[in-house]
Parts: C-alpha cells; sequence; structure tokens
C-alpha cells in the first residue's frame, strides 16, 4: 500500500498531507510513492530518525529553516541519472543538474562522493553552481571557440567546434558514470531529508508525538488534526479522546447521535496510517502495533447521494475487507455504523451477524461504531453523552468501556437541546413511553 | 534614444503587441541593442511560444531575439537546445511544457535565441521571483500575440504596446482602437469606500440584482454581457465599475462608450504604466501605411510620443 492510495482516504489524513511544507516538488513525489511500512523494527528506526530532526527544530530552528531553504533547489533527476547509467552521452542540461544537485547535497548532512562529482563539473574550481562547457576542457575548444569568435560565419569551423564539444560530452558522461548509483541513492536521501524536516516541523507546530510499538494499542488523547483546525476557526476545542484495542478482541462503539463516533473511527485510522507511515501521531501517547493490511468501512457522501447504491458499497467493502481477514494476514477493520441504511431488523440482525462471522480471529482488530444493540464477547465502548443538567449543546465526547451494550436513547435529549420542533420530540417520546414503559 | 532611459527605471516591462507583425519583436530588439547592459543585469524571456523563426500564420520571416553578452534569457529546453550562443545555465524549472522545462540561462556571448518561456503568467510570475538570487535589475518580457495578460500590473510594472498595420490597415481605425486599449491602460486607480456589492461574469444577473448600489467590484472579467446590464442599471443614478486591472476588459469600445456617456465610471485596483507606444506601418499583406502620418495622429490622439522605430532607427 503506497501513501498516494490512502492520501484521499477518508480517514482524512489528507489534512496532515496538505500541511506538510515540503520544499520540493520531488520530495512530495517520494512521499507518495512511499510503501507502508508492517515491521516495526523498521518503524522505529523511522522514528528514531524524525525524533533527531524534531530535536533539531527545537534546539536550533534557525539551522533547520536554512536547510529547507537550500532543499526548494532539490530537483527531481532521476531521468537524468537514469540516462547516465544506462551509458548514454549528457547534455548540458544534464550536467547542469546533476551539479547543482551534488552542490545543494555539500552543503547539508547527505550524500557520498559528491566532492570528485563536483570536481568533474567545476574545472576552475569556482564553486558556483551554474554549468557550461568550459573552456579549460580542452585546449582544442578554447581555441576553436576564440577562431569561430573571429570567424562567425565559417561552417567548417562551426562544425569542427561541434565536434570537439561533443567529444568533451563524451568525456564527462564516462567520467561521471562510476557515480551513478551514489548520485541516485544522494537524490533520495534528499527527498527524504526534505520530508524529514517537514515531518519534525509538523510535529512541533500541531503537537504531534511519537509513540512507541507494543502488543496491543492504547492511545489516550488522541484528536482529529482537520476537525480539530474546523472547530479552532469556530473558536470551538477538540475534546481529546482515550482508546484501546487489540487483536481478536472486536469492539463495538456506541453513543448518541453527534457524539462524537464516527470522527473517533476516523481518528484511529488516520492514526494508524501515520504509525505505519512514521509520521508523528494527534495523541498525548500512543502504543501502536502494526497490521499488514488497515480496511476502513466507512459511507463516502458520493456512495450517500447515489442512493440505493450505498448499501451496496457499504456491502461490498465489509465484503472484501471479511476476505482480507480468511487471507490470515494481520488486519485492522474500522466499520462505521453498518447497515445503517436499511431497516433495523435486518440491520440489526447483519451487524451481530457480522461480529460472530468475525469472532475469534486472532489476526483481526475489528472496531465497529453503531446505532443498533447488539451483544458480543468482545468489548464495548460508549460516549460518554450529554452532561447532566447542562444546557446550551454540551457534549462530553470521551470514549469510556461499558458492560452493557444496550445503546443510549439520547437522540431525543439531543434533539432539543438543537431546538426542534418541539411538538414533534415529544410526540417520540410519548410513542417511546407507550411502547416500552 | 527615445523611452530606454524610461525603462531602466522599472524592474519589469512587458512588450505587447495588438496584434501578429505589430513590430512587437523590432521593439525587443531596439530596446535590448540600447540597454546598457554592462552596469544592468537584463534578464529577457517570453510567455509561451512565440519566438518562431517564421510566422506559421502569414510565413513571413518573424526575427529571432538577440541577447547581449552578459544578459540572462529564459526558454524552453527545446529551443535552448536548437539554438543559441555559448551560454552558462543557471537554472532548470520543475514546471514541464510542451516544450520542456523553462532554463534560464546567461549569456557568454551575443547570439540569437528563439525564446519561449514560462507558458502562463502565474508561471511566469514564480520565474520572475526565482530570478531574484541571481541579482536581475531588470526583466523584459515579451507578451504573446494578442494575450494581454503578460502587460498585467499583476505581471510586470511597466508597458511598452507596439501596434501597425497589421492591426489595422486604415490610420482612422488602427488610430481609434490603439487608442481604445492606450485608455483602458490608463484607466484611474479606485480610491472610494469598499463596493457594496461584488459580481462576476459568471453570476446570474438581472438589473435589479445591481439596483441600489453605486459601486461594484467586478471579479475577474469585464464582459460585453456584464457591461450591458450595468447600463441598463444606470437610469437612476451613478454607477462605477471597479475592475481588476485593464486586462481584464473584454468589451467592445462602443458599449464602453456607451456606458460612459450615460455617465458611468470605470476604474481599476492596479495600473500598469504605459512607457511607449511602437509603431510598425507595414502590413504582412504588403500594405504600408504612411509612418509620418500614423505616428503624429496618433501621438496627438493619446497624447504620448509615438515611435516607428524600423524606419526611423533611432541612434544608439
Amino acid at each position: 500500500m503506497k501513501f498516494r492510495e490512502i492520501v484521499e482516504s477518508p480517514c482524512g489524513i489528507r489534512y496532515l498531507f496538505d500541511e506538510l511544507e515540503l520544499q520540493s516538488g520531488y520530495a512530495r513525489k517520494v512521499l507518495l510513492d512511499r510503501e507502508m511500512m508492517t515491521d516495526p523494527v523498521r518503524i522505529d528506526e523511522a522514528y528514531a530518525s524524525l525524533r533527531g530532526y524534531y530535536g533539531m527544530v527545537l534546539e536550533d530552528r534557525r539551522r533547520v529553516e536554512d536547510m529547507r531553504f537550500r532543499l526548494q533547489g532539490l530537483r527531481d533527476i532521476s531521468g537524468t541519472l537514469a540516462s547516465l547509467a544506462e551509458g548514454s552521452v549528457l547534455d548540458e542540461i544534464e550536467f547542469f543538474e546533476i551539479k547543482h544537485m551534488a552542490m545543494l547535497a555539500e552543503t547539508l548532512p547527505v550524500g557520498s562522493d559528491m566532492e570528485n562529482v563536483i570536481g568533474i563539473l567545476d574545472p576552475d574550481g569556482l564553486k558556483i553552481g551554474t554549468f557550461y562547457l568550459y573552456d579549460s576542457y580542452s585546449p582544442e575548444l578554447r581555441r576553436l571557440r576564440s577562431e569561430t569568435d573571429d570567424n562567425p560565419d565559417d561552417a567548417g569551423l562551426q562544425d569542427e567546434l561541434a565536434n570537439e564539444e561533443e567529444r568533451i560530452k563524451k568525456l564527462l558522461s564516462d567520467k561521471l558514470r562510476p557515480y551513478a548509483v551514489s548520485l541516485q541513492k544522494t537524490l533520495r536521501e534528499l527527498a527524504d531529508l526534505d520530508i524529514s524536516l517537514a515531518q519534525a516541523v509538523q510535529m512541533h507546530v500541531e503537537g504531534l508525538v511519537i509513540p512507541s510499538s507494543g502488543k496491543e494499542a492504547a492511545i489516550t488523547g488522541m484528536f482529529h488534526p482537520g476537525v480539530r483546525a474546523v472547530l479552532k476557526a469556530k473558536g470551538r476545542e477538540f475534546q481529546p479522546v482515550d482508546f484501546a484495542f487489540r487483536s481478536g478482541v472486536p469492539a463495538t462503539v456506541i453513543g448518541a447521535n453527534m457524539g462524537g463516533k464516527t470522527v473517533a473511527l476516523k481518528t484511529l485510522c488516520m492514526i494508524q496510517y501515520l504509525y505505519q507511515f512514521g509520521f508523528a501521531l494527534p495523541v498525548g501517547s500512543a502504543v501502536m502495533t502494526p497490521f499488514d493490511e488497515i480496511r476502513f468501512c466507512i459511507g463516502d457522501e458520493q456512495s450517500e447521494k447515489t442512493g440505493l447504491s450505498s448499501f451496496a458499497a457499504e456491502m461490498q467493502r465489509i465484503d472484501s475487507a471479511i476476505a482480507a481477514v480468511e487471507q490470515g494476514g494481520r488486519v485492522l477493520v474500522l466499520v462505521d455504523e453498518p447497515a445503517r441504511t436499511t431497516n433495523p431488523v435486518e440491520g440489526t440482525a447483519l451487524v451481530a451477524a457480522l461480529l460472530e462471522r468475525l469472532a475469534d480471529r486472532h489476526n483481526l482488530a475489528l472496531i465497529m461504531t453503531t446505532h443498533y444493540t447488539v451483544e458480543h464477547a468482545g468489548e464495548c465502548w460508549r460516549v460518554s453523552g450529554l452532561l447532566p443538567g447542562t444546557k446550551g449543546r454540551k457534549m462530553d465526547y470521551r470514549l469510556v468501556r461499558t458492560t452493557s451494550h444496550e445503546v443510549p436513547h439520547e437522540a431525543l435529549n439531543i434533539a432539543r437541546e438543537l431546538g426542534i420542533d418541539s411538538r414533534w420530540i415529544e410526540l417520540a417520546d410519548t410513542i417511546i413511553k407507550r411502547k416500552y414503559e | 534614444m527615445p523611452f530606454v532611459g524610461e525603462i531602466l527605471r522599472h524592474r519589469s516591462v512587458s512588450i505587447v503587441g495588438l496584434a501578429k507583425n505589430a513590430g512587437k519583436t523590432e521593439c525587443l530588439n531596439y530596446i535590448i541593442r540600447r540597454l546598457p547592459v554592462d552596469y544592468f543585469n537584463v534578464a529577457v524571456t517570453s510567455i509561451g511560444i512565440d519566438g518562431e523563426t517564421t510566422d506559421q500564420v502569414t510565413g513571413t520571416a518573424k526575427p529571432e531575439i538577440t541577447v547581449r553578452e552578459g544578459m540572462f534569457f529564459a526558454t524552453s529546453e527545446k529551443h535552448f537546445r536548437q539554438k543559441r550562443p555559448l551560454s552558462e545555465l543557471y537554472d532548470v524549472s520543475e514546471e514541464d511544457t510542451a516544450l520542456g522545462r523553462t532554463v534560464t540561462a546567461k549569456a557568454l556571448q551575443e547570439g540569437k535565441v528563439l525564446l519561449s518561456g514560462p507558458s502562463s503568467a502565474s508561471a511566469l510570475k514564480r520565474w520572475m521571483s526565482s530570478l531574484k538570487v541571481f541579482g536581475i535589475d531588470l526583466i523584459l518580457i515579451d507578451g504573446a500575440l494578442s494575450r494581454l495578460s503578460t502587460a498585467s500590473p499583476a505581471v510586470s510594472e511597466a508597458m511598452v504596446l507596439s501596434t501597425g498595420a497589421a492591426y489595422s490597415a486604415n490610420i482612422r481605425e488602427l488610430v481609434s482602437r490603439t487608442a481604445f486599449v492606450v485608455e483602458l491602460i490608463r484607466l484611474p486607480v479606485y480610491a472610494g469606500p469598499e463596493p457594496s456589492l461584488r459580481v462576476s461574469s459568471f453570476s446570474s444577473l438581472d438589473a435589479g440584482v445591481l439596483k441600489g448600489h453605486r459601486v461594484i467590484e467586478v471579479e475577474g472579467a469585464l464582459t460585453d454581457r456584464l457591461l450591458q446590464m450595468a447600463k441598463n442599471g444606470l437610469g437612476d443614478g451613478e454607477l462605477e465599475l471597479v475592475v481588476g486591472d485593464f486586462t481584464k476588459i473584454f468589451c467592445s469600445q462602443e458599449l464602453y462608450r456607451a456606458f460612459l456617456r450615460r455617465g458611468g465610471l470605470i476604474s481599476v485596483r492596479m495600473k500598469s504604466e504605459l512607457i511607449a507606444v511602437c509603431v510598425n506601418p507595414v502590413a504582412p499583406n504588403g500594405i504600408v501605411l504612411d509612418s509620418d502620418i500614423l505616428c503624429s495622429e496618433l501621438s496627438q490622439k493619446i497624447g504620448l510620443p509615438v515611435y516607428d522605430i524600423v524606419k526611423n532607427e533611432y541612434e544608439v
């Protein structure tokens, strides 16, 4: 799974990607092409490196900004380097690109052999990042140039000059070829540096935290950066939420409408992706564990607009998640209110059956939000809900473990808080009392 | 040496032609030949592809730009590889166009180049700001055919306008049409309170929407449709339209005049300085206008000196 494939995920990871201040288009491309990590050792290595850059952001911001400014000069010259490796004769533009990158790497803590490369492309030792076929490459070149200057219309001289220039281009290409591999490595390192510095700065700006890896996931104080930004613009605060989950024990999340169940699920999904791509997390603290696959099943606006097909799209998403579990890899499945668009009788049955279908799978961590009351052997979390006695839309969004799987009946209270037509709501209240009490 | 001193007072100048073969390239070469490049770091580019060796439409010869030793220029990879004097590479842009990326180089000897610089006004602006590190004092932009957008004050500070028989073969009409463009360039900068209404040419409008507003901000283009609407709403009092800059005005002279006659006003947010008007009395179809009459009539009409730089070959 590449970063490119999850950047538009409905979990909203796009927000952090957009806010990530990469200095070069090439680093952006490299990041989008990165593969998701599934080995905790590799993830921890990536975090160790990020921790180092974060320290630099805190202690020496000027150096960081200086490095980032330089990285604006990073260009994607992978095509040029591939031609070099293949044995092509390069032209001036390509020599310029290589020299430019080598000189950039020289000023940054990356790259090897760049001194030799620069030596080839800077014969006069000028130490400036520009390039042309310098006269000093051959006395013949110097002579021919000076002669064509005096006789600009001599076609024979023009040809001789062109041949000599061609000879020098070939010579330079041959001299550079042994460095093709280290040039490619350096290019990659420059992009990685750009990404790491951007991540470290983002960690500082957004208040993100590096997690540790463990057997079970335990998260405190998680928040959704995108939603937090929207709330902040309205002068409101995001209430951080705690959560824990582990493979083999399905978890359901129940609670009032507008209680933040879906946002919590999106946040969990985003955090898992961020962890496996080596980003710091929007949490107070976290222990995380990697999965081979992450499946997020949520109705998106597109399918909701197409009416009938939303149910079909949802069922297919869950179906494919079940198939992934059957494959045997470690899978995290996050499902937002399955079967919510159908009638409560069949809906409840589908949800209960899904939990049973996926029970006792030790390779599966399942987290599901629902409005239906279903009994299961796993864990149940409940949104704290409307604070008792408070007025003016005061919701406690925290998730608490509960033993009762009975979904809370708070929809009417919330509708009252919203100021919805009171005769309608009170009638609903009467109907409920008549039926259940 | 007319108007070159004026050019040196600005950091960026566009040379814009009102029609193909209106003499824009001669005008640019005229300026380049007279610039004191020993004291000034000058960079030249064009917007998009406008440096072909022959005019693709009419087949007439189209001179290339002659850059002088020490001048910076920007062109596409393709044209850089095709033809140029010995030059030192300074930058290769990230943006890719049909002709490749934009290459910025310094000419190490005088020679002819085909200019095909950044392909859009926004790419051009990015290129211009990327030049800062090279210590450039003056940027000359060869504006593409009928694309006045390069002359937008959002891109360049000042402009030179070239017009000629290719734009209209009738002196009276040529003078009138050119004077109209000049009039738009010189529209006053708006200095009143914030307009009470903002509209764009995409808005669905009826006269009622504009009612009761004295000043209206026009976002994007001012089209005939929008201006007609404004004119119809003029019955009950004054109305001032505020446009971004003159390059956003796309309406006919007749309608524009009718709007003003009925008491309407048009002003701009940003204004660029018109340095000079150059004329080319020769049209590609062979028609030759009387250069002296053309210069004097146009000059009289717009109140600015007008130059025929080819005929008069002002001293270097």
